[in-house]
């Protein structure tokens, strides 16, 4: 059987007790407790979670922040990094999409692996990177997906490119235009 | 490869710089910054094999060492200080490198102490080369201070300090952004306060770039045994485990000869290794089944080993 190396494999969370400082940030409107395990021995914890529905910032509990959106939190996260001493480790919970924005992000701003833990949490909704025209789907749940830019029919591949956050969609119907197997929701 | 003895200029009692030339006219490897060469050093009765890093950087044409003698010298350095002399020839390897900058990093913090500023004055012409963000801290002791400061640059962000108490570590340590890397060459006991410190503030592993040649001084003798070789050795005083085994005619791996590499490990079937490598973990070290036989030795009066 073929073993899929570009797949990421997580882990649930565990801080590390070598940080002295750590915060947590989710696609989701609360961190997700069944994929942490928090030490509660630790101090020093902030959340960082979107909270879209809500109007205005919402009322956040105490070492918790919420955003209006994904981008938002997201350009957040570049300018606390490049501010933050070292000592700080990052955690991400969330779509792969997300997880992978915010190792790039952490990634940029000089963290190493050993600072920064991923998992997957929520939707398994994917981003899809058109291998034809380059652009990029969000928030794909099928087995199949039309291309918003150039209209073509991707099978979404399990090819995942960390760089781009994205798995691979390669036209399904070039051998037979028009020839498309059912499409499914397989992505919850 | 041969090298000849170009020049050798004292720069103190105790250090002296060597410019060392290759034989006829060919030009030496290109050795990166933080590359060391071994040099063959003979003795009455035996060679040592000591590691010294290039200050020269990438040139070509000569290669400089700076070489300081140590106290309880096994020879080698004592023999470079007292018998060495311009026109003579030694063996010398290829440059290799167990200490490159990581140019992964935006920012570089170089913290040396004593004859460990080597590998950081091959450091320093590359960094600023490529204008990359750096600051350089070295300690040594206060009558020394006059040997060190003319081979550093007189720049903002270099900082000699004549005694390890004015270097506030954990305020520096603490005050480096996420993009820096870390550094570290010296005295075992620098290093160790150094990685120490930085691992309290949450330094990650991976940031942290070590190395040490120092590990190897000698000690109390003691017995050897080679399960699958079948022969059974002494390891004399001044002398390391890896060169009792080479002096026995075996071919043990090795590379750096200076506890950094990881390549000299074996397999400890009996007895307690005294580790003094730099390349170990502190879980493998209280496992005490490996051994790096470059420059640890035994706690009891027999090792064991797998070779």
């Amino acid at each position: 059987m073929g073993l899929n190396k570009s797949r990421p494999i997580y882990q649930k969370l565990q801080l590390d007790p070598q940080g002295r400082a750590h915060l947590i940030v989710t696609d989701l409107d609360a961190l997700p407790e069944d994929v942490i395990e928090a030490d509660l021995a630790l101090s020093n914890i902030e959340s960082w979670v979107v909270a879209r529905a809500a109007p205005g910032i919402a009322a956040s509990p105490p070492g918790s922040r919420a955003f209006r959106s994904v981008a938002d939190l997201l350009s957040h996260l570049a300018h606390h990094l490049a501010r933050e001493p070292v000592g700080l480790r990052l955690y991400a919970a969330g779509t792969e999409a997300f997880l992978w924005d915010v190792a790039n992000i952490a990634r940029a701003a000089g963290l190493s692996q050993d600072e920064v833990f991923l998992t997957q949490a929520g939707s398994l909704r994917r981003r899809v990177y058109c291998t034809h025209c380059k652009s990029i789907n969000e928030d794909v749940t099928t087995n199949i997906a039309t291309c918003r830019a150039c209209g073509a029919h991707l099978f979404v591949r399990d090819h995942f490119s960390r760089r781009l956050a994205a798995f691979m969609g390669v036209m399904v119907d070039a051998e037979m235009p028009g020839e498309i197997p059912a499409i499914e929701v397989i992505y919850p | 490869m041969k090298a000849r003895i170009e020049n050798i200029e004292p720069l103190s009692a105790t250090i002296k710089r060597f410019t060392l030339a290759p034989e006829a006219a060919k030009l030496f490897p290109a050795g990166a910054a933080g590359a060391f060469i071994l040099l063959e050093i003979p003795g009455p009765s035996r060679v040592w094999k000591n590691a010294y890093s290039l200050i020269s950087g990438g040139r070509r044409e000569t290669y400089e060492i700076i070489v300081r003698r140590v106290a309880h010298s096994r020879g080698g350095s004592a023999w470079l200080h007292d018998h060495a002399a311009p026109g003579q020839l030694l063996e010398i390897s290829e440059p290799a490198n167990l200490f490159p900058i990581a140019r992964a990093a935006q920012n570089h913090l170089l913290l040396s102490a004593g004859i460990g500023i080597t590998p950081f004055l091959s450091y320093l012409p590359v960094l600023q080369a490529h204008n990359l963000g750096f600051e350089l801290h070295h300690c040594c002791k206060q009558d020394e201070q006059e040997i060190f400061r003319p081979l550093l640059p007189n720049l903002p962000n270099v900082t000699l300090h004549g005694s390890r108490n004015s270097l506030d570590l954990t305020a520096l340590l603490s005050a480096q952004k996420l993009n820096t890397h870390l550094y570290v060459c010296g005295p075992e006991a620098f290093m160790d306060g150094v990685i120490a410190a930085a691992k309290k503030i949450g330094w990650p592993d991976a940031k942290i770039h070590e190395e040490s040649f120092g590990g190897a001084t000698g000690g109390a003798p003691f017995r050897v045994n080679l399960a699958r070789s079948g022969v059974a050795l002494e390891v004399a005083s001044d002398q390391t485990l890896l060169e009792a085994l080479e002096s026995a005619g075996l071919q043990p791996p090795r590379m750096c000869r200076g506890g950094a590499c990881g390549v000299c490990e074996l397999p400890v079937l009996e007895g307690v290794p005294d580790h003094h490598d730099h390349f170990l973990t502190a879980a493998a070290r209280a496992a005490g089944k490996s051994i790096m036989t470059c420059v640890s030795r035994a706690k009891t009066p027999e090792l064991v080993l797998d070779f």
